[in-house]
Protein backbone atom coordinates (compact mmCIF):
# COMPACT_ATOMS: atom_id res chain seq x y z
CA UNK A 1 0.00 0.00 0.00
CA UNK A 2 3.18 2.02 1.29
CA UNK A 3 4.21 1.68 -2.47
CA UNK A 4 1.35 2.06 -4.17
CA UNK A 5 0.48 5.79 -2.35
CA UNK A 6 4.37 6.55 -3.46
CA UNK A 7 4.04 5.45 -6.73
CA UNK A 8 0.19 7.84 -7.13
CA UNK A 9 2.25 10.75 -5.25
CA UNK A 10 5.13 10.30 -8.23
CA UNK A 11 2.52 9.68 -10.57
CA UNK A 12 4.17 6.92 -11.84
CA UNK A 13 0.45 4.41 -11.57
CA UNK A 14 -1.73 3.81 -14.89
CA UNK A 15 -5.20 4.98 -15.02
CA UNK A 16 -6.66 1.57 -13.75
CA UNK A 17 -4.35 1.42 -10.79
CA UNK A 18 -4.96 4.99 -9.65
CA UNK A 19 -9.14 3.92 -9.77
CA UNK A 20 -7.88 0.58 -7.79
CA UNK A 21 -6.47 3.06 -5.49
CA UNK A 22 -8.52 5.34 -4.79
CA UNK A 23 -11.34 2.52 -4.25
CA UNK A 24 -9.04 0.86 -1.37
CA UNK A 25 -8.12 4.79 -0.27
CA UNK A 26 -12.63 5.20 0.09
CA UNK A 27 -11.96 2.28 3.04
CA UNK A 28 -8.71 3.29 4.78
CA UNK A 29 -8.75 6.47 6.67
CA UNK A 30 -5.17 5.35 7.80
CA UNK A 31 -3.90 5.13 4.16
CA UNK A 32 -5.74 8.10 3.59
CA UNK A 33 -3.81 10.22 6.15
CA UNK A 34 -0.52 8.77 4.54
CA UNK A 35 -1.24 9.81 1.64
CA UNK A 36 -1.83 13.51 3.20
CA UNK A 37 1.47 13.34 5.25
CA UNK A 38 3.24 12.37 1.85
CA UNK A 39 2.13 14.78 0.11
CA UNK A 40 2.58 17.57 2.92
CA UNK A 41 6.43 16.04 2.85
CA UNK A 42 6.92 16.06 -0.69
CA UNK A 43 5.46 19.64 -0.70
CA UNK A 44 7.57 20.48 1.65
CA UNK A 45 10.97 18.95 0.53
CA UNK A 46 9.94 21.12 -2.78
CA UNK A 47 10.14 24.26 -1.14
CA UNK A 48 6.63 25.18 -1.91
CA UNK A 49 5.13 25.21 1.32
CA UNK A 50 7.97 28.10 2.37
CA UNK A 51 4.90 31.06 1.83
CA UNK A 52 2.12 28.66 2.18
CA UNK A 53 -0.43 27.80 4.94
CA UNK A 54 0.24 24.26 6.15
CA UNK A 55 -2.64 23.81 7.88
CA UNK A 56 -4.73 25.20 5.05
CA UNK A 57 -3.17 22.55 2.46
CA UNK A 58 -3.79 20.03 4.81
CA UNK A 59 -8.09 20.69 5.27
CA UNK A 60 -7.89 21.10 1.70
CA UNK A 61 -6.46 17.52 0.94
CA UNK A 62 -8.14 16.03 3.81
CA UNK A 63 -11.77 17.59 2.43
CA UNK A 64 -11.01 16.35 -0.83
CA UNK A 65 -9.96 12.96 0.03
CA UNK A 66 -13.00 12.65 2.45
CA UNK A 67 -14.99 13.68 -0.33
CA UNK A 68 -16.75 16.13 1.75
CA UNK A 69 -17.68 19.02 -0.67
CA UNK A 70 -19.44 16.34 -2.46
CA UNK A 71 -21.23 14.53 -0.15
CA UNK A 72 -22.50 18.36 1.47
CA UNK A 73 -24.02 18.54 -2.08
CA UNK A 74 -25.13 15.48 -2.83
CA UNK A 75 -29.05 15.21 -3.26
CA UNK A 76 -31.30 14.60 -0.39
CA UNK A 77 -32.49 11.04 0.13
CA UNK A 78 -34.08 9.40 -2.72
CA UNK A 79 -36.84 6.59 -3.24
CA UNK A 80 -35.09 3.82 -2.53
CA UNK A 81 -34.91 1.72 -5.82
CA UNK A 82 -32.93 5.10 -6.87
CA UNK A 83 -30.76 4.29 -4.66
CA UNK A 84 -29.90 1.50 -5.02
CA UNK A 85 -28.93 2.50 -9.03
CA UNK A 86 -27.60 5.81 -7.20
CA UNK A 87 -24.90 4.31 -4.64
CA UNK A 88 -22.58 3.07 -6.67
CA UNK A 89 -22.40 5.59 -9.18
CA UNK A 90 -22.46 8.22 -6.22
CA UNK A 91 -19.33 5.87 -4.92
CA UNK A 92 -17.64 5.74 -8.01
CA UNK A 93 -18.18 9.54 -8.27
CA UNK A 94 -16.77 10.06 -5.40
CA UNK A 95 -13.92 7.95 -6.30
CA UNK A 96 -13.12 9.40 -9.60
CA UNK A 97 -13.09 13.05 -7.95
CA UNK A 98 -10.75 11.81 -4.89
CA UNK A 99 -8.43 10.27 -7.86
CA UNK A 100 -8.98 13.62 -9.91
CA UNK A 101 -8.71 16.22 -7.21
CA UNK A 102 -5.67 14.76 -5.61
CA UNK A 103 -4.32 14.32 -8.65
CA UNK A 104 -5.12 17.91 -9.89
CA UNK A 105 -4.31 19.16 -6.28
CA UNK A 106 -0.41 17.25 -6.59
CA UNK A 107 -0.04 18.65 -10.19
CA UNK A 108 -1.03 22.02 -8.89
CA UNK A 109 1.58 22.21 -5.91
CA UNK A 110 4.10 20.12 -8.57
CA UNK A 111 3.27 23.01 -11.01
CA UNK A 112 5.58 25.74 -9.06
CA UNK A 113 8.79 24.52 -9.84
CA UNK A 114 8.01 21.47 -12.25
CA UNK A 115 9.66 23.78 -15.36
CA UNK A 116 12.41 25.27 -13.36
CA UNK A 117 13.31 21.66 -11.54
CA UNK A 118 13.35 19.97 -15.42
CA UNK A 119 15.92 22.69 -15.85
CA UNK A 120 17.76 22.83 -13.41
CA UNK A 121 17.63 18.60 -13.40
CA UNK A 122 18.76 18.94 -17.73
CA UNK A 123 21.68 21.38 -16.85
CA UNK A 124 22.58 18.46 -14.24
CA UNK A 125 25.87 16.74 -15.87
CA UNK A 126 25.09 13.15 -14.96
CA UNK A 127 22.53 11.03 -16.87
CA UNK A 128 21.76 8.77 -13.85
CA UNK A 129 20.60 8.38 -10.69
CA UNK A 130 22.68 11.04 -9.34
CA UNK A 131 21.04 13.79 -11.65
CA UNK A 132 19.03 15.87 -9.35
CA UNK A 133 15.36 14.46 -9.03
CA UNK A 134 12.80 16.89 -10.76
CA UNK A 135 10.09 16.30 -8.08
CA UNK A 136 10.07 14.97 -4.72
CA UNK A 137 10.20 10.59 -4.50
CA UNK A 138 8.87 8.81 -1.56
CA UNK A 139 12.06 6.79 -0.38
CA UNK A 140 11.47 3.20 -0.10
CA UNK A 141 13.06 1.14 2.80
CA UNK A 142 16.05 -0.90 0.97
CA UNK A 143 14.47 -4.03 2.72
CA UNK A 144 11.67 -3.54 4.95
CA UNK A 145 11.48 -6.96 6.57
CA UNK A 146 15.03 -6.55 8.28
CA UNK A 147 14.13 -3.68 9.94
CA UNK A 148 14.29 -4.15 13.65
CA UNK A 149 13.56 -1.75 16.34
CA UNK A 150 16.83 -0.97 18.12
CA UNK A 151 18.10 -2.66 21.06
CA UNK A 152 18.86 -0.52 23.61
CA UNK A 153 22.51 -2.07 23.60
CA UNK A 154 22.39 -1.33 19.89
CA UNK A 155 21.39 2.37 20.77
CA UNK A 156 24.73 2.48 22.98
CA UNK A 157 26.57 1.29 19.86
CA UNK A 158 25.02 3.81 17.31
CA UNK A 159 25.70 6.76 19.89
CA UNK A 160 29.16 5.86 20.21
CA UNK A 161 29.74 4.92 16.70
CA UNK A 162 28.03 8.77 15.74
CA UNK A 163 31.40 10.09 18.30
CA UNK A 164 33.64 8.78 15.18
CA UNK A 165 31.16 9.78 12.27
CA UNK A 166 31.24 13.25 10.20
CA UNK A 167 28.95 15.89 12.17
CA UNK A 168 26.83 15.55 8.95
CA UNK A 169 26.31 11.39 10.11
CA UNK A 170 26.43 12.47 13.53
CA UNK A 171 22.80 14.04 13.06
CA UNK A 172 21.49 11.39 10.79
CA UNK A 173 22.39 8.82 13.48
CA UNK A 174 21.29 10.99 15.99
CA UNK A 175 18.22 11.15 14.28
CA UNK A 176 17.44 7.54 13.78
CA UNK A 177 17.54 7.23 17.05
CA UNK A 178 15.45 9.77 18.42
CA UNK A 179 12.76 9.32 16.05
CA UNK A 180 13.01 5.37 15.49
CA UNK A 181 9.38 4.53 15.56
CA UNK A 182 9.71 2.27 18.65
CA UNK A 183 13.33 1.40 20.95
CA UNK A 184 12.37 -2.08 21.12
CA UNK A 185 11.08 -4.94 23.23
CA UNK A 186 13.90 -5.82 24.69
CA UNK A 187 15.29 -4.56 28.09
CA UNK A 188 18.30 -2.60 28.84
CA UNK A 189 21.74 -4.15 27.99
CA UNK A 190 22.30 -6.10 31.37
CA UNK A 191 25.05 -8.02 31.81
CA UNK A 192 24.20 -11.95 32.48
CA UNK A 193 25.52 -11.51 35.81
CA UNK A 194 22.67 -9.10 36.25
CA UNK A 195 25.26 -6.49 37.37
CA UNK A 196 23.34 -3.82 35.81
CA UNK A 197 21.64 -3.01 39.46
CA UNK A 198 24.92 -1.11 40.32
CA UNK A 199 24.92 1.18 37.09
CA UNK A 200 21.47 2.46 36.88
CA UNK A 201 19.86 4.91 39.33
CA UNK A 202 16.12 5.92 39.40
CA UNK A 203 17.86 9.42 41.15
CA UNK A 204 18.71 11.79 38.55
CA UNK A 205 20.73 13.91 40.55
CA UNK A 206 23.51 11.07 41.80
CA UNK A 207 23.16 9.98 37.72
CA UNK A 208 24.26 13.31 36.84
CA UNK B 1 51.59 19.85 -35.55
CA UNK B 2 49.62 23.03 -34.87
CA UNK B 3 46.41 20.62 -34.65
CA UNK B 4 47.79 18.65 -31.90
CA UNK B 5 48.95 22.02 -29.59
CA UNK B 6 45.63 22.72 -30.08
CA UNK B 7 44.11 19.44 -29.21
CA UNK B 8 46.44 19.71 -25.97
CA UNK B 9 45.43 23.15 -24.92
CA UNK B 10 41.91 22.07 -25.35
CA UNK B 11 42.58 19.23 -23.86
CA UNK B 12 44.18 20.87 -20.65
CA UNK B 13 41.86 23.78 -20.55
CA UNK B 14 39.17 21.20 -20.17
CA UNK B 15 41.22 18.91 -17.30
CA UNK B 16 42.04 22.15 -15.93
CA UNK B 17 38.48 23.37 -15.82
CA UNK B 18 37.27 20.07 -14.68
CA UNK B 19 39.60 20.09 -11.33
CA UNK B 20 39.16 23.36 -10.83
CA UNK B 21 35.32 22.31 -10.13
CA UNK B 22 36.25 19.06 -8.20
CA UNK B 23 38.39 21.42 -5.59
CA UNK B 24 35.57 23.82 -5.58
CA UNK B 25 33.07 21.24 -4.27
CA UNK B 26 35.35 20.34 -1.69
CA UNK B 27 36.04 23.40 -0.55
CA UNK B 28 32.66 24.20 0.01
CA UNK B 29 32.91 20.72 1.74
CA UNK B 30 35.23 21.15 4.04
CA UNK B 31 33.60 24.87 4.93
CA UNK B 32 30.40 22.55 5.29
CA UNK B 33 32.62 20.10 7.94
CA UNK B 34 33.72 22.96 10.03
CA UNK B 35 30.25 24.94 10.11
CA UNK B 36 28.30 21.63 11.10
CA UNK B 37 30.80 21.51 14.20
CA UNK B 38 31.64 25.42 14.77
CA UNK B 39 28.49 27.21 14.09
CA UNK B 40 25.91 27.98 16.76
CA UNK B 41 22.55 27.86 15.39
CA UNK B 42 18.98 26.61 16.22
CA UNK B 43 16.52 24.70 13.83
CA UNK B 44 14.22 22.48 12.70
CA UNK B 45 14.14 20.01 10.13
CA UNK B 46 12.49 16.65 8.23
CA UNK B 47 13.98 13.33 8.28
CA UNK B 48 12.47 11.05 5.81
CA UNK B 49 13.65 7.69 5.32
CA UNK B 50 11.57 4.52 3.73
CA UNK B 51 8.44 6.62 4.04
CA UNK B 52 8.26 7.79 7.47
CA UNK B 53 8.59 11.60 8.14
CA UNK B 54 9.92 13.19 11.61
CA UNK B 55 10.38 16.48 12.58
CA UNK B 56 13.21 17.43 14.85
CA UNK B 57 14.71 20.20 16.62
CA UNK B 58 18.68 21.03 16.93
CA UNK B 59 20.16 23.40 19.25
CA UNK B 60 23.74 23.77 18.64
CA UNK B 61 26.58 25.93 20.43
CA UNK B 62 29.66 26.62 20.48
CA UNK B 63 31.03 28.10 23.29
CA UNK B 64 34.43 29.12 22.85
CA UNK B 65 35.28 25.50 21.53
CA UNK B 66 33.05 23.84 23.75
CA UNK B 67 30.00 21.98 21.75
CA UNK B 68 26.72 21.31 23.35
CA UNK B 69 24.20 19.76 20.73
CA UNK B 70 20.58 19.15 21.18
CA UNK B 71 18.45 16.98 19.32
CA UNK B 72 14.63 16.33 20.11
CA UNK B 73 12.00 15.31 18.13
CA UNK B 74 8.73 17.10 17.88
CA UNK B 75 6.40 14.67 17.73
CA UNK B 76 5.79 10.78 18.53
CA UNK B 77 7.27 10.07 21.66
CA UNK B 78 9.76 13.05 22.11
CA UNK B 79 13.01 11.22 22.71
CA UNK B 80 15.96 13.42 23.12
CA UNK B 81 19.94 13.56 22.79
CA UNK B 82 21.74 15.87 24.06
CA UNK B 83 25.36 15.98 24.15
CA UNK B 84 27.35 18.43 26.48
CA UNK B 85 30.46 18.27 28.51
CA UNK B 86 32.04 14.96 26.97
CA UNK B 87 29.10 13.23 27.66
CA UNK B 88 26.27 12.19 25.80
CA UNK B 89 22.71 11.93 27.43
CA UNK B 90 19.99 9.93 25.60
CA UNK B 91 16.54 10.43 27.14
CA UNK B 92 13.73 7.55 25.99
CA UNK B 93 10.56 8.84 27.89
CA UNK B 94 8.85 5.81 26.08
CA UNK B 95 11.08 3.37 28.19
CA UNK B 96 11.45 5.70 31.04
CA UNK B 97 14.75 5.15 30.33
CA UNK B 98 17.82 7.75 30.28
CA UNK B 99 21.15 6.40 28.75
CA UNK B 100 24.32 8.36 29.41
CA UNK B 101 27.70 7.92 27.16
CA UNK B 102 30.88 8.96 27.06
CA UNK B 103 31.48 11.52 24.16
CA UNK B 104 34.59 10.76 22.45
CA UNK B 105 37.76 12.79 23.48
CA UNK B 106 39.05 14.39 20.41
CA UNK B 107 43.03 15.11 21.83
CA UNK B 108 43.70 11.34 21.40
CA UNK B 109 46.42 10.53 19.00
CA UNK B 110 45.18 7.50 17.80
CA UNK B 111 41.54 9.11 17.09
CA UNK B 112 41.10 10.42 13.81
CA UNK B 113 40.26 13.94 12.35
CA UNK B 114 36.59 14.79 10.84
CA UNK B 115 36.75 13.47 8.08
CA UNK B 116 38.65 16.00 5.71
CA UNK B 117 37.46 16.16 1.48
CA UNK B 118 41.26 15.11 0.31
CA UNK B 119 42.45 14.19 -2.78
CA UNK B 120 42.56 10.56 -0.64
CA UNK B 121 38.49 10.33 -1.12
CA UNK B 122 39.28 10.86 -5.53
CA UNK B 123 39.13 6.87 -6.00
CA UNK B 124 36.17 6.24 -4.34
CA UNK B 125 33.77 9.01 -4.72
CA UNK B 126 33.20 11.75 -7.42
CA UNK B 127 32.58 15.43 -6.33
CA UNK B 128 30.52 18.00 -8.23
CA UNK B 129 29.50 21.18 -7.62
CA UNK B 130 25.95 21.98 -9.11
CA UNK B 131 23.29 25.17 -9.42
CA UNK B 132 22.22 27.00 -6.48
CA UNK B 133 18.56 26.63 -5.28
CA UNK B 134 15.97 27.96 -2.43
CA UNK B 135 15.87 26.01 0.80
CA UNK B 136 14.42 27.43 3.94
CA UNK B 137 14.12 30.67 2.06
CA UNK B 138 18.00 30.60 1.79
CA UNK B 139 19.87 30.74 -1.02
CA UNK B 140 22.18 27.20 -1.71
CA UNK B 141 24.79 25.54 -3.66
CA UNK B 142 24.21 21.49 -4.32
CA UNK B 143 26.99 19.75 -4.23
CA UNK B 144 27.30 15.60 -4.79
CA UNK B 145 29.19 13.18 -3.42
CA UNK B 146 28.76 10.29 -5.30
CA UNK B 147 30.44 6.87 -4.34
CA UNK B 148 32.20 4.96 -7.28
CA UNK B 149 31.26 1.78 -5.98
CA UNK B 150 29.03 -0.08 -3.74
CA UNK B 151 30.38 -0.30 -0.42
CA UNK B 152 29.58 3.87 0.37
CA UNK B 153 26.54 6.06 0.32
CA UNK B 154 27.15 9.54 -1.54
CA UNK B 155 25.47 12.70 -0.99
CA UNK B 156 23.37 15.77 -2.41
CA UNK B 157 24.02 18.22 -0.36
CA UNK B 158 22.34 21.95 -0.50
CA UNK B 159 24.69 24.18 1.04
CA UNK B 160 23.49 27.64 2.67
CA UNK B 161 25.72 30.20 0.99
CA UNK B 162 26.67 32.41 3.59
CA UNK B 163 27.32 29.82 6.22
CA UNK B 164 27.33 26.28 4.34
CA UNK B 165 25.11 24.84 6.47
CA UNK B 166 23.85 21.55 5.32
CA UNK B 167 19.95 22.88 4.70
CA UNK B 168 18.92 20.24 2.92
CA UNK B 169 21.10 16.45 2.57
CA UNK B 170 20.31 13.42 1.04
CA UNK B 171 22.01 10.05 1.61
CA UNK B 172 22.58 8.13 -1.94
CA UNK B 173 23.15 4.55 -2.73
CA UNK B 174 25.79 4.52 -5.74
CA UNK B 175 22.64 3.76 -8.12
CA UNK B 176 21.53 7.71 -7.26
CA UNK B 177 18.54 6.13 -4.77
CA UNK B 178 17.74 8.43 -2.06
CA UNK B 179 18.00 6.11 1.30
CA UNK B 180 17.77 9.53 3.52
CA UNK B 181 16.45 13.04 3.66
CA UNK B 182 17.22 15.76 5.63
CA UNK B 183 15.43 18.99 5.03
CA UNK B 184 15.68 22.11 7.48
CA UNK B 185 11.76 23.81 7.45
CA UNK B 186 13.92 26.72 9.74
CA UNK B 187 17.52 27.43 10.30
CA UNK B 188 18.71 30.21 12.11
CA UNK B 189 22.63 31.18 13.01
CA UNK B 190 22.69 32.12 16.63
CA UNK B 191 25.41 33.55 18.69
CA UNK B 192 23.39 33.76 21.51
CA UNK B 193 21.58 30.03 22.69
CA UNK B 194 20.85 30.27 26.26
CA UNK B 195 21.95 27.33 28.59
CA UNK B 196 18.08 26.74 28.88
CA UNK B 197 17.94 25.42 25.23
CA UNK B 198 20.19 23.13 26.56
CA UNK B 199 18.18 21.59 28.68
CA UNK B 200 15.75 18.52 28.37
CA UNK B 201 12.05 19.51 28.34
CA UNK B 202 11.68 15.99 29.81
CA UNK B 203 10.79 15.53 33.56
CA UNK B 204 13.31 12.66 33.87
CA UNK B 205 12.10 11.36 37.46
CA UNK B 206 11.55 8.06 38.00
CA UNK B 207 13.32 7.27 35.31
CA UNK B 208 15.77 4.79 35.08
CA UNK B 209 19.52 5.76 34.57
CA UNK B 210 21.97 3.29 32.51
CA UNK B 211 25.54 4.62 32.84
CA UNK B 212 29.10 3.29 32.31
CA UNK B 213 30.73 1.52 35.64
CA UNK B 214 32.08 4.33 37.90
CA UNK B 215 35.49 3.26 37.24
CA UNK B 216 35.45 4.60 33.60
CA UNK B 217 34.74 7.75 34.54
CA UNK B 218 36.53 10.67 33.65
CA UNK B 219 38.77 7.94 31.70
CA UNK B 220 39.95 8.88 28.22
CA UNK B 221 39.50 5.18 26.57
CA UNK B 222 41.50 6.31 23.53
CA UNK B 223 44.43 5.43 25.32
CA UNK B 224 47.23 3.27 23.39
CA UNK B 225 47.14 -0.29 23.90
CA UNK B 226 47.65 -3.39 21.33
CA UNK B 227 44.59 -3.91 19.25
CA UNK B 228 43.27 -7.27 19.48
CA UNK B 229 41.46 -7.45 16.50
CA UNK B 230 41.44 -6.52 12.84
CA UNK B 231 39.05 -6.72 9.62
CA UNK B 232 40.88 -9.04 7.21
CA UNK B 233 38.53 -8.15 4.26
CA UNK B 234 37.94 -4.54 4.12
CA UNK B 235 36.19 -2.85 1.31
CA UNK B 236 39.21 -1.00 -1.26
CA UNK B 237 39.87 2.43 0.33
CA UNK B 238 38.72 1.68 4.19
CA UNK B 239 41.21 1.69 7.00
CA UNK B 240 41.80 0.99 10.59
CA UNK B 241 40.99 4.83 11.76
CA UNK B 242 40.68 4.42 15.57
CA UNK B 243 40.68 1.68 18.06
CA UNK B 244 39.13 2.02 21.90
CA UNK B 245 38.28 0.13 24.88
CA UNK B 246 35.04 1.58 25.72
CA UNK B 247 32.63 1.47 28.80
CA UNK B 248 28.97 0.44 27.81
CA UNK B 249 26.01 2.06 29.87
CA UNK B 250 24.07 -0.66 31.65
CA UNK B 251 27.57 -3.05 31.55
CA UNK B 252 29.96 -3.63 33.86
CA UNK B 253 31.82 -4.82 30.64
CA UNK B 254 33.43 -2.81 28.26
CA UNK B 255 33.46 -3.14 24.56
CA UNK B 256 36.07 -3.25 21.71
CA UNK B 257 35.75 -0.06 19.23
CA UNK B 258 37.43 -0.19 16.64
CA UNK B 259 36.93 2.31 13.76
CA UNK B 260 37.31 1.91 9.96
CA UNK B 261 37.37 4.95 7.17
CA UNK B 262 37.54 5.38 4.07
CA UNK B 263 37.92 9.09 5.18
CA UNK B 264 34.49 9.84 4.88
CA UNK B 265 32.33 7.20 5.34
CA UNK B 266 32.77 5.17 8.74
CA UNK B 267 32.00 1.69 10.17
CA UNK B 268 32.49 0.95 13.78
CA UNK B 269 33.03 -2.96 14.68
CA UNK B 270 32.30 -3.47 18.49
CA UNK B 271 33.32 -6.66 20.04
CA UNK B 272 31.96 -7.40 23.28
CA UNK B 273 33.58 -9.56 26.16
CA UNK B 274 32.49 -13.09 26.26
CA UNK B 275 31.00 -12.74 29.90
CA UNK B 276 28.70 -9.35 28.35
CA UNK B 277 24.84 -10.30 27.70
CA UNK B 278 24.02 -8.41 24.82
CA UNK B 279 20.55 -8.15 23.23
CA UNK B 280 21.40 -7.51 19.71
CA UNK B 281 20.15 -10.27 17.47
CA UNK B 282 22.47 -12.01 14.70
CA UNK B 283 22.24 -10.80 11.23
CA UNK B 284 21.34 -7.40 9.85
CA UNK B 285 19.44 -4.46 11.65
CA UNK B 286 18.71 -1.42 10.16
CA UNK B 287 17.61 1.94 12.38
CA UNK B 288 16.73 4.84 9.61
CA UNK B 289 19.91 4.93 7.05
CA UNK B 290 22.59 3.04 9.55
CA UNK B 291 22.98 -0.62 9.12
CA UNK B 292 24.41 -3.23 11.46
CA UNK B 293 25.56 -6.88 10.84
CA UNK B 294 25.76 -8.70 14.07
CA UNK B 295 27.60 -12.87 14.35
CA UNK B 296 29.17 -14.23 16.76
CA UNK B 297 33.37 -15.04 16.74
CA UNK B 298 34.91 -17.11 18.79
CA UNK B 299 32.97 -16.54 21.61
CA UNK B 300 31.90 -13.21 21.46
CA UNK B 301 29.56 -10.65 20.08
CA UNK B 302 30.60 -8.93 17.05
CA UNK B 303 28.58 -6.14 15.67
CA UNK B 304 29.72 -3.37 12.98
CA UNK B 305 27.62 -0.44 12.18
CA UNK B 306 27.43 2.46 10.04
CA UNK B 307 25.48 4.52 7.24
CA UNK B 308 27.41 2.56 4.40
CA UNK B 309 24.97 -0.45 2.70
CA UNK B 310 24.93 -3.66 3.82
CA UNK B 311 27.17 -5.34 2.14
CA UNK B 312 29.80 -3.51 3.80
CA UNK B 313 29.08 -4.02 7.48
CA UNK B 314 28.48 -7.73 6.69
CA UNK B 315 31.78 -8.24 5.03
CA UNK B 316 33.74 -6.22 7.64
CA UNK B 317 32.57 -7.82 10.58
CA UNK B 318 32.74 -11.15 8.87
CA UNK B 319 36.06 -10.87 8.31
CA UNK B 320 37.22 -10.05 11.83
CA UNK B 321 39.95 -11.90 13.03
CA UNK B 322 41.95 -11.53 16.38
CA UNK B 323 45.46 -10.70 16.22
Amino acid sequence: MQEQISAFIDDELSAEECAFLVRRLERDPPARGRLIRYSAIGAVLRGELVHAEPSLLRRRLQEELNGTGLAEKSPAPQAPRARKFLKPALSAGIAASVAVVALFSLKAFNSVDVEQNATLAKDAVQGDGWSEPASYVVPQEPTSRSVVSPPIRLTNYLINHSEYTSPLSRTSVHSNVVGAADPGANDAGSDASGANVSYESDDPAEAM
Amino acid sequence: MVKLLGKTIVMLAAFGAANAFGQSAQAWLDRMNRTVEELSYEGTFVHVFGGTAETLRIVHRNSDGRIAERILSLNGIGREIIREQGEVKCILPDRRMVLLLQARHHSSSLATALPSYSEKLIPYYKFELYHTERVANRLTQVVGIKPKDQYRYGYMLWLDEKTAMPLKSQLRSETGKIVEQILFTDFKPSSQIPESALKPSIDTTGFKWFRPPQKWAGKNSDKKKPIPWRASLLPKGFSLAAFTERPIAGSQYPVDHLVYSDGLATVSVFIENPKSHTDVTEGFSTLGSTNAYSLTINGRKVTAIGEVPRRTVRQIASSLIPE
